[in-house]
């Protein structure tokens, strides 16, 4: 390493011949003289980091909370009411067989006054949507464009039959969702919606206008919902918001919804079709009406996360300003330098 | 002290040291016969210029006079260990807090092994998102001016004391990695578990691991700044450029259709008041317990160079100040020494810096205009030597 070697070691001091000198070009960057602020943490921006993010943290707070708690949500499980008793723990028995009425009737009563849109969801809990090979077992070219049809290489065991290939194929799409519910108050229907229920780009983009149902569950298991042939993937919103796999074990997904305004205490009738097998690996099914506010469903935890933090920070604040208070450390004490046993750095 | 000792004699002292005390060793030459004496150490500097370049090209270290010594070890090697501390300290937090948090996914998948970030998440985690300002630190930290480092030596026993590599600040660190990554997991799961856009719907594995990957980009590279004691231009331009190039990288890839790739993911995260939310409150949650740590060590338990930076906190930032800067700030005596150093010297094994000779030193003295008085015993020499030849020859 060459330390500062200036001035070329034959120059003359008189400066006679310009012999060629050997110091390097000076830049600020190269010779570290950077101009650099040097931040000093002194109790003043400690108590006022705490406190600013105190006074941010704790109105976002309140306000998500506000808005979580104006949220009415409404969750039912049904699938272990809906196996008919005569089944009694032979469940498995009763959701395979075809023979078997799998109609089933709910009543949800309405906690508080619901505004319109409501939305109704499914939720599964203990499936697995986020396996490693269940998220591989798909095609996103065959989904995207009739051309790819063939494309079926990842999707085994759903992906060809001896009439040819399974569009849409893989196991994601072969275990679709296929309970189905019907909604209705003092006898009257209530409609339920699926425009809007899939994402826009999901829609536009992911699956093609030009992709229809091909030699769907067809053979051996049948894993869930079957499709209409002459609905293009595009139009399939049920499909598209089940192939937009979960993150977690226990997730929801957009039925669709309801546009009109429930009030409190109104009892519903739902009438389900409880087709889908949670029973042979232990899930769990559960319908969920809920409304949303500009922040979206019924979720206490961020505003409560908020709100914790916010508070936690100001009380460091009031600690560290009382500590500032009864206990201060002097900036720049030279006394408390080459402290030979100071706490904590012992040798 | 050791008087004619031959350059074996030189490396067998070394080595007893070096073996028998037990300590780091470091040793300083500038002629042939101290290559050997170099070598044996730890540390081996060697001075180049009028002894020719033998030791320098044994050693380690080469400095070109024997006064720049105290600037490679008081500046330059306590700023090295103090920057190399860092670096590899924050590599080693960035990647475990990264990791950890795939960590946590793989009891939420049933163990199968999925991941939770996308392929090109992992691949350019470190290459671009967090690579550049751990370098710009490495360049560039100080702790103290050098002035500063040098006006206090005892600052140097920080590097021998082992301070700031122990085993207990990595397992602090590792602590705070632990506990980010459960922090920015957590948030982000919990509160994607239910709609977070007001048209109901629902997000997809891809959309929870962005919006993760995202705070987690964005609070390694914050919790840098809060571990630089000099903040340079350089520092912001690559922290914001790390996080700006986190931001461009994505929106290209979720704009670009690729298979198995995450089309439109980061669109859909944009478009909801969530991301925003999230985006605030996680990287401060998670660096809220380094914050008061830092805190609580600096204000109660400060390390000594963090007294002696706020000892002279009103100085101007003299930067150029601290380094050698040869002939500005030299004392009389040092500037004569120094310009009768450039001169060329007579190519011989007894003379050199180390061995000053005096007549020689106030004749060519005189010639560069220093002043440089003449010393009773040479007055007395050369009048001795009139006699003889006019040129003035060596004891």
């Amino acid at each position: 390493m060459d330390l500062g070697s200036t001035d070329g070691a034959s120059e003359s001091p008189s400066a006679a011949a310009k012999k060629h000198s050997k110091k390097p070009k000076y830049s600020k960057f190269t010779q570290q003289e950077l101009p650099a602020c040097k931040p000093i943490l002194t109790h003043g921006w400690v108590i006022t980091a705490f406190v600013s993010v105190g006074v941010i943290f704790i109105p976002i707070g309140l306000a998500s909370l506000f808005a979580s708690e104006r949220v009415v949500e409404i969750v039912d499980r049904y699938d272990k009411d809906c196996v008919p008793s005569t089944y009694g723990n032979d469940t498995l028995a009763y959701i395979q067989s075809t023979q078997t009425n799998k109609t089933c009737i709910r009543s949800l009563t309405v906690p508080k006054q619901m505004k319109s849109p409501i939305y109704i969801y499914y939720q599964l809990d203990n499936f697995y949507q986020n396996h490693r090979r269940y998220v591989n077992s798909r095609s996103d070219e065959q989904l995207r464009s009739k051309a790819y049809e063939f494309d079926t290489d990842d999707c085994d065991p759903e992906s060809n039959t001896d009439k040819g290939p399974i569009v849409p194929c893989g196991l994601i799409a072969w275990s679709l969702f296929n309970d189905t519910y019907g909604f209705s108050l003092q006898n009257k229907v209530l409609q339920v919606s699926k425009k809007g229920i899939a994402w826009k780009s999901d829609q536009k983009h992911k699956f093609g206008s030009d992709v229809y149902p091909k030699n769907f569950q067809s053979s051996g298991l049948i894993g869930g919902a079957k499709l209409n042939k002459s609905i293009p993937l595009s139009n399939q919103v049920d499909l598209i918001v089940w192939m937009r796999t979960a993150a977690l074990p226990t997730f929801r997904k957009l039925y669709g919804k309801i546009e009109v305004d429930l009030e409190a205490n109104q009892k519903i009738t739902v009438v389900i079709q409880n087709n889908y097998n949670t029973y042979s690996f232990g899930g769990k099914k559960k319908l969920v009406l809920s409304t949303t506010s500009w922040f979206g469903g019924k979720n206490d935890f961020l505003g409560i996360a908020y709100l914790t933090v916010g508070g936690l920070s100001l009380f460091m604040a009031i600690s560290f300003i009382l500590l500032y208070v009864v206990k201060p450390r002097p900036l720049g004490d030279p006394s408390l330098l080459w402290n030979i046993n100071p706490v904590g750095h012992s040798n | 002290v050791c008087c004619r000792v031959s350059p074996l004699q030189k490396a067998q002292v070394t080595s007893l040291v070096k073996k028998g005390a037990r300590k780091i060793t470091l040793s300083i030459g500038d002629g042939a016969n101290d290559v050997s004496m170099i070598q044996a150490a730890h540390v081996g500097v060697g001075i180049s210029g009028l002894e020719g370049m033998q030791a320098v090209m044994a050693s380690d270290f080469a400095i070109a006079q024997f006064r720049f010594l105290t600037d490679l070890l008081l500046v330059h090697g306590r700023w090295s260990y103090l920057r190399i501390c860092k670096v590899v300290t924050y590599f080693f937090y960035k990647n475990l807090t990264f990791t950890l948090t795939q960590f946590w996914y793989t009891f939420q998948t049933g163990f199968s092994g999925q991941r939770f970030y996308d392929d090109w998440f992992q691949s350019l985690y470190n290459v671009i998102f967090t690579a550049l300002p751990v370098i710009m630190v490495g360049l560039f930290d100080k702790d103290v001016s050098a002035s500063l480092s040098k006006k206090y030596p005892e600052l140097y026993k920080e590097g021998i004391r082992n301070t700031f590599f122990k085993w207990r600040v990595v397992a602090t660190l590792a602590f705070f990695a632990l506990y980010q990554s459960l922090i920015v997991y957590n948030f982000v799961i919990a509160s994607s578990s239910i709609s977070v856009d007001s048209s109901g719907k629902m997000f997809g594995i891809w959309d929870v691991s962005t919006m993760a990957f995202n705070c987690i980009v964005v609070t390694v590279n914050l919790r840098l700044l809060m571990m630089c004691d000099t903040i340079t231009r350089w520092h912001h331009i690559s922290v914001g450029g790390s996080i700006l190039a986190w931001f461009v990288f994505i929106l290209l890839y979720s704009g670009v259709y690729t298979p198995r790739g995450i089309y439109s993911v980061f669109y859909v995260l944009i478009s909801t008041i969530y991301f925003y939310v999230i985006l605030l409150l996680v990287p401060v949650v998670a660096l809220f317990g380094d914050f008061l740590f830092q805190g609580v060590q600096r204000l109660f338990f400060p390390y000594d160079y963090q007294i002696v930076q706020e000892m002279h906190r009103h100085e101007p930032d003299g930067s150029s100040a601290g380094l050698l800067e040869i002939g500005n700030q030299l004392t009389p005596d040092e500037a004569r020494s120094f310009a009768v150093a450039q001169l060329p010297g007579e190519k011989s094994k007894h003379t050199g810096f180390a061995f000053d000779s005096p007549g020689y030193e106030s004749f060519f003295a005189s010639q560069a205009g220093v002043l440089a008085p003449q010393k009773p015993w040479d007055v007395a020499r050369r009048a001795s030597m009139r006699s003889r030849a006019k040129t003035p020859r060596k004891n």
